[in-house]
């Protein structure tokens, strides 16, 4: 029993310290498609820690099969949209003139769009 | 369990952090994205507070953010992309 909440720490532990790490690369990378990718890290790795503990500590120490449904419905949504939206704010961010700071050494996305 | 309320104010306390990227972002793209990260966060401190005190009403709120983010961001993204 103890070692069950013991695995729901380190799971939650494990997410905060992703999305502390992407938190930093937000604030400190330096051109707008970093900053995505870092985003990206919290919404996936900081996200699935946190929902998997969720579940275990809902079905073992609450004994309510409401939240761990929830909770399951909950993280195989962050698994079906983190990478939509991810993809469409970078294509929009693209279009819109947002270039990364250093010079690119190929854009194929831009080659392909003259075509 | 309080080390669960501990969690859920440290993911608060990033989410607050994420508002210097919101304030201060060059483009509208990075606003966009540190929106959503913090959508994404508060999500989480809603997550962690439900299973503190074992309530599912807050699992509700949770979900109807994460989809009202979801579609926020891909509204922003077309409209970026000058089609919509």
């Amino acid at each position: 029993m103890m070692a069950a909440l013991y695995v729901v720490y380190v799971l939650i532990g494990l997410s905060l310290f992703f999305a502390l790490a992407g938190v930093v690369g937000m604030l400190r990378m330096p051109d707008a498609f970093c900053r995505m990718q870092s985003s990206t890290n919290i919404a996936t790795l900081g996200v699935l820690g946190v929902i998997i503990g969720g579940i275990i500590y809902s079905f073992v120490f609450l004994h309510n099969g409401e939240m761990g449904v929830k909770l399951i419905v909950l993280g195989v949504f962050y698994i079906v949209t983190v990478p939509i939206s991810g993809h469409a704010i970078a294509k929009g961010a693209y279009h819109h003139g947002v270039r990364p700071e250093k010079d690119m050494v190929c854009d194929q996305y831009g080659e392909d769009l003259e075509k | 369990m309080t080390t669960l309320l501990f969690f859920a104010i440290c993911f608060a306390v990033l989410a607050l952090c994420l508002i210097i990227r919101l304030v201060k972002g060059p483009s509208v793209a990075d606003r966009a994205v540190a929106a959503d990260s913090i959508d994404i966060l508060s999500d989480m401190a809603l997550v962690l507070y439900a299973l503190y005190s074992g309530r599912a009403a807050f699992l509700d709120i949770a979900l109807v953010t994460a989809i009202l983010g979801f579609v926020g961001q891909t509204l922003i993204a077309k409209y970026l992309e000058g089609r919509l």
